[in-house]
């Protein structure tokens, strides 16, 4: 930008040192907004001094007290399978509904104004909680009950997952497209023979990662009705039961690593077949950073 | 390019196929036909459904003479000003959680990445705190803080430090964890402490990434933000929860459009900055 600064004969040979204007416009404008946050939002500092004992209370409760009080494990692992169902189930959603969606919003394989409708489509539909599609159109539809909630993370996981494959799909070969249309495949054929073999290792990882995602999800749904552990969560702190609600929250955090690491080590296994782009966690979130996507 | 005679014969034997593709799919297939159930599972039943889709009609286009109560195709604008003040808060409770979190989780992923742990020790008690703060849902965290704390903004911006901490923390100490080490060695043999190594080797290679998953954290935090109300923690989602409560759709409509805006308005602008900084 301060290459263009060139009025006047250079005296010296030494670079104009980078202007510092924009970033410190930024940083003021930022800084504004976290100064009105703090002065619009209300809350009792007074109260901040109690904090930690009242946390500390709640965990003492929970643990310490009398213990968690284990014959409400059954009760709670019960919930928590309901729970991992309703993610698998609306993951099922998510993948089934999304993987034409991502073929037709790549721009390699569908044409420039269809693929950006779907995109914008996709954009629209993460900006969606689950527990908000959950209340305001499943329960609706469906009834109290753990279908709303599966159906409320599938259609949330359209959105991400639709634009994670479509982005695989912009980064195949092209060479067994051309293949497939040189030897006159259809468009469906050239997709299924052409593409899908390249593109579904990663996937079916993504699909798996979702899966991760949404038994967080669906630990939470319950506290609409939307079925799952996190309506016995809710109703046991709320009644004060908190040697229960330690329990629950016990299963929820054992069941979630457990998943996560069964999880893991499949999609760690699905993916050692593909050699040119290897995917760990990590990189899952990384591309979806440069384009804005989210969990 | 001469082919080699009986080249044939020589060509490798196929690979026999691997059994885990079948026992995947089986696995899939039963996990699948658990969860569908009437008896063990969530009794999904896409005949009821369809029959049900039209209860979700009436709620779209329905009539009434109060304007709260019409479908969620008739949005009550009138509603927007009392939306404005919880929508404030929203927004607030995610700046604030975001600072906050994103500031301690800087020194936290120092702790818990391979090339910059103190000792071993820290490094696995670190990543076991860690994988337990992950695995607890944010709307959890603002149930047992809402109970500790009180209802209000507090609980939510405490729920909100939590969940951030657990994203941030994963994704940054995967970067440390992928940095040029040359830099290190070069602190490390001018006599640098292990502090020092990390503010001036390591600190400006992940700092691109830092503002990029800065703003990635506060997106994932205003949508967040948004429901953590229902449980009490502050914010707009109390008003949704309460309106739907009381069936005004219209209502429900207006608050739903606007959580819509606001977040594309954020997600647009959060990118256009990473796309500048990355």
């Amino acid at each position: 930008m301060n290459g263009t600064n060139n009025a006047g004969p250079p005296r010296e040979s030494r670079p104009r040192r980078p202007s510092n204007a924009k970033r410190n416009v930024a940083f003021i404008f930022a800084l504004l907004v976290i100064v009105g946050s703090v002065l619009s939002v209300d809350i009792k500092y007074e109260r901040l001094v109690d904090l930690p004992a009242g946390i500390w209370l709640v965990v003492y409760k929970m643990y310490f007290e009398r213990g968690p009080d284990l014959s409400y494990l059954g009760v709670s692992i019960e919930h928590m399978v309901q729970s991992i169902e309703i993610a698998w189930v609306g993951t099922i959603i998510g993948a089934v509904l999304s993987l034409p969606i991502g073929f037709v919003a790549a721009k390699n394989v569908s044409s420039g104004i269809i693929s950006n409708v779907f995109r914008q489509v996709l954009n629209g539909i993460r900006a969606f909680p689950e527990l908000v599609l959950a209340v305001a159109i499943f329960i609706p539809i469906a009834g109290l009950g753990p279908v709303a909630g599966a159906l409320a993370i599938g259609i949330h996981s359209v959105g991400t997952l639709g634009k994670l494959t479509a982005e695989v799909v912009e980064g195949i070969d092209a060479g067994p497209v051309e293949a497939a249309r040189a030897s006159g495949g259809r468009w469906v054929q050239i997709q299924r023979w052409g593409v899908l073999p390249q593109v579904l290792p990663e996937i079916v990882a993504f699909w798996l990662y979702r899966f991760e995602i949404n038994i967080r999800a669906a630990a939470v749904l319950g506290v609409v009705g939307a079925g799952g552990i996190g309506f016995i969560v809710q109703q046991t702190i709320v009644f004060g039961r908190f040697p229960l609600a330690g329990t629950a929250l016990l299963v929820v955090i054992i069941a979630t690593i457990l998943v996560d690491t069964v999880s893991g080590w499949v999609r760690r296994r699905i993916i050692e077949g593909v050699e040119t782009r290897r995917i760990v966690d990590a990189e899952i979130e990384q591309p979806a950073l440069v384009d804005g996507s989210a969990a | 390019m001469t082919v080699a005679a009986g080249a044939e014969s020589r060509r490798p034997a196929k690979p026999r196929p691997s059994l885990a593709i079948p026992i995947g799919l089986v696995t899939f297939a039963v996990i699948t036909w658990i969860s569908v159930s009437r008896e063990f599972g969530i009794d999904l039943n896409l005949g009821e459904l369809a029959e049900n889709i039209t209860r979700g009609a009436r709620i779209l286009v329905r009539e009434d003479t109060n304007p709260a109560d019409r479908g969620l195709l008739n949005p009550n604008w009138v509603f927007l000003t009392e939306t404005a003040e919880p929508m404030l808060e929203t927004f607030a409770m995610a700046v604030l959680a975001s600072v906050m979190g994103c500031g301690l989780a800087l020194p936290v992923s120092f702790l818990v990445s391979r090339v910059t742990a103190p000792n071993g020790l820290v490094l696995s008690i670190g990543r076991a705190i860690l994988s337990v703060i992950r695995a607890i849902p944010d709307i959890l965290y603002a149930l047992l803080f809402v109970a500790a704390v009180g209802v209000g903004p507090l609980p939510g911006i405490l729920a909100l430090l939590f969940f951030n901490i657990g994203v941030t923390v994963k994704l940054l100490s995967e970067t440390v964890d992928g940095v040029d080490p040359g830099p290190i060695e070069a602190g490390r043999a001018s006599g640098a402490t292990g502090m020092q190594t990390t503010r001036w080797a390591v600190v400006p290679q992940i700092l691109p990434n830092y503002v990029a998953y800065s703003l990635y954290v506060f997106e994932l935090n205003i949508r967040a933000s948004t429901v953590l109300g229902i449980v009490g923690a502050g914010g707009i989602g109390r008003m949704l929860y309460r309106e739907y409560g009381f069936f005004h759709w219209s209502n429900v409509s207006v608050i739903i459009v606007e959580l819509f805006v606001m977040v594309f308005l954020i997600e647009l602008v959060s990118i256009w900055l990473r796309r500048r900084l990355v």
